[in-house]
């Protein structure tokens, strides 16, 4: 294993390949970073009622989130305990139990093993099954309508983990009193790239959006976001912030109030939603959050590989497979009061923009896939990457947590996903990753 | 539903229209499919696949289809309109692009000239240094006659992979 320290420096913004294309440090990252975090599952609203599952990944494990009788939830390993087999194959749907393909041992949606074939003529009743039921996740909680779950029993509370973040992820999760939903299924993409390279993007990078996406931009903006330009002849970088430097998560923010709708061809319809329910928002969020940012265009990150924009609506998890691939899977996300026509508009928009075929999406991929193959060759792999842009401009806004850089076009925020990368994969358990929310804390946590 | 199968004739007009617009979209001619191939009034939409299992009876609370295409001709022409500004840089060098169209069927509809026609393409890409890319759909499409000759009223396509195994869908099917 390569020296840790040799892969990432926080101070330079400098990162070797290696950490692109490297089997073993990728298999550091299943035990290390997926196995000890807490990972997105599902939306409260896709469980409804008793029985509802979704089939999905933490890391590479597969697991089945599962409504329970008493309203909580559950989630399981995917597989039998006899010999492995997958219990589950569908994507979603409702059922009482899991029966395995096998042997036909059969669960519960409760996880209990109930039924186990030729159990008085083959294990002549020896079997305890108790013993063998589905294997649950070490904890499993949710943050205003959003499941995760953890396999690290020391993990701290979800809400120790997201930390100040929640000020943030509030301006979409609570700004209307009814929630949010997703609506639609998922949109699944497998793609030949390593899984930092798309969260790093989505966390900080928008510097690419005028030049990646100069087509999409061209055919769709009808309005600017921060000033943004095709050809990244100019930008307005005083009109948004980046937000980094709580414990990995990240916030892109633009700060007008209605850009997230920029590139709605029908966006006065989100407009008046916006306005009718302003009022609400900043009651709810106060004026920095209810003004400012509430409609505008968000990127938000909460560490390692979940990922929301309000406005543009998407929201979407990445499932690494091997350090060269990842699947990922985009839904559309809307506040539950939003009218039905909206709902619509937005699952429309959103396929049309970020879904497989979605005209921006369909820009990133082959930059994300060469990025991951230009890091595999021998020479390649020990050259040097950085996200050197904007060093020094952090710095605490009154009333806003979390280290704040000017602009949309400013890599601060990759910054501190990969110092979270390096701090999770250093440490030998949860007591030696450090904890911070605001610059005094990131500075007196900073590795020296 | 009975369908009663269009007239020989008509079947070979709408085979060949169904064979042109292959090839024009195997040459990425997209300005000619949306004049000479697509009505006005076109619909055009490709879903999402799920696997679910066949005795699921949750389907009334399952969310709605989610697409990955759903167009109208307005929406098609600023897709194309993409294309056309020379900024879709995955694009350059141009890819290899074949579609191929088979299982035709042609049947009479309750509105007089206008058809419907089922068809299975297989489209592959050949892109970048040695990817090969395939994609099958079934197509279920209305096409209408016209003073103009065919034009293309609508077409739903089903997807068979749940999961897209491309970078990108840069083309139409």
């Amino acid at each position: 294993m390569e020296n840790l320290d040799d892969l990432i420096d926080f101070k330079t913004g400098r990162q070797k390949r290696l950490i692109y294309s490297d089997a073993e440090i990728y298999d550091q990252e299943m035990e290390k970073i997926f196995g000890r975090s807490w990972l997105f599952l599902a939306h409260e609203c896709q469980l409804e009622k008793p029985g509802d599952f979704i089939r999905t990944y933490m890391g590479e494990d597969e697991v089945l989130v599962v409504r329970q009788k008493d309203n909580g939830l559950k989630a399981f390993l995917n597989t039998c305990t006899h010999r492995g087999n997958r219990l589950c194959k569908a994507d979603h749907g409702n059922s009482k139990s899991f029966v395995c393909n096998y042997h036909g041992w059969s669960f519960s949606y409760n996880g209990e093993l109930t039924g186990v074939p030729l159990e008085e003529a083959a294990y002549q009743n020896n079997l305890d099954k108790s013993k063998f039921g589905m294997i649950e996740v070490a904890q499993i909680a949710s943050y205003k309508g959003l499941i995760f779950a953890t396999f690290d029993e020391k993990a701290p509370s979800l809400e120790e983990y997201l930390g100040d973040m929640k000020w943030y992820l509030d301006v979409w999760l609570d700004a209307m009193p009814e929630g949010t939903e997703l609506i639609g299924t998922a949109m699944k993409v497998e793609l030949p790239v390593n899984w930092k390279l798309a969260v790093e993007n989505v966390s900080g990078d928008g510097y690419h959006l005028g030049w990646a996406h100069a087509g999409a931009m061209t055919v769709t903006a009808e309005s600017d976001i921060a000033g943004l330009s095709v050809g990244n002849s100019d930008v307005d970088n005083e009109s948004a912030i980046s937000v980094a430097g709580m414990n990995g998560h990240t916030v892109l923010a633009a700060l007008d109030g209605k850009s997230g709708y920029a590139f709605y061809n029908e966006y006065q319809m989100a407009w008046d939603y916006l306005d009718q329910n302003r009022a609400t928002a900043v009651e709810r969020l106060g004026e920095i959050r209810g003004e400012k940012m509430w409609g505008s265009q968000i990127n938000f990150t909460v560490f390692p590989n979940l990922q929301f924009l309000p406005g543009l609506n998407w929201f979407r998890i990445y499932h690494p497979k091997g350090p060269g691939k990842f699947e990922m899977w985009t839904w559309a996300m809307v506040d539950k009061r939003m009218s039905d026509d909206l709902k619509e508009m937005i699952l429309n928009n959103v396929s049309r923009t970020f879904g497989p075929a979605g005209m921006f999406d369909n820009d990133d991929g082959d930059n994300l896939q060469a990025a991951t193959e230009q890091s595999r060759g021998w020479r390649t792999s020990q050259m040097d990457i950085y996200t050197n842009m904007a060093m020094g401009n952090e710095h605490s806004r009154e009333g806003m947590p979390g280290v704040i850089s000017e602009g949309l076009v400013c890599e601060q925020n990759q910054r501190y996903v990969y110092r979270r990368w390096l701090e999770m994969m250093k440490a030998d358990s949860w007591s030696d990753i450090p904890f911070y929310n605001n610059l005094e804390e990131a500075r007196a946590t900073e590795d020296k | 539903m009975t369908l009663k199968a269009a007239k020989d004739e008509v079947y070979l007009d709408l085979q060949r229209h169904l064979f042109k617009e292959a090839r024009m979209l195997s040459a990425e001619r997209y300005d000619e499919w949306l004049s000479e191939i697509l009505s006005d009034d076109i619909y055009y939409r490709m879903d999402m696949p799920q696997r679910r299992f066949r005795e699921d009876k949750s389907a009334v609370r399952a969310p709605a289809k989610t697409p990955i295409f759903n167009d109208d001709f307005a929406s098609l022409k600023v897709r194309v309109g993409r294309y056309k500004t020379g900024f879709v840089w995955a694009e350059n060098p141009m890819n290899a692009s074949r579609h191929m169209v088979s299982n035709v069927e042609v049947f009479e509809t309750d509105e007089q000239d206008q058809f419907k026609v089922y068809s299975v393409v297989e489209f592959h890409r050949s892109r970048l240094n040695s990817e090969r890319k395939r994609f099958t759909v079934g197509r279920e499409d209305r096409w209408v006659k016209s003073e103009n000759g065919y034009q293309l009223l609508e077409r739903l396509m089903t997807l068979d992979d749940s999961v897209v195994l491309d970078s990108n869908m840069n083309f139409f099917l």
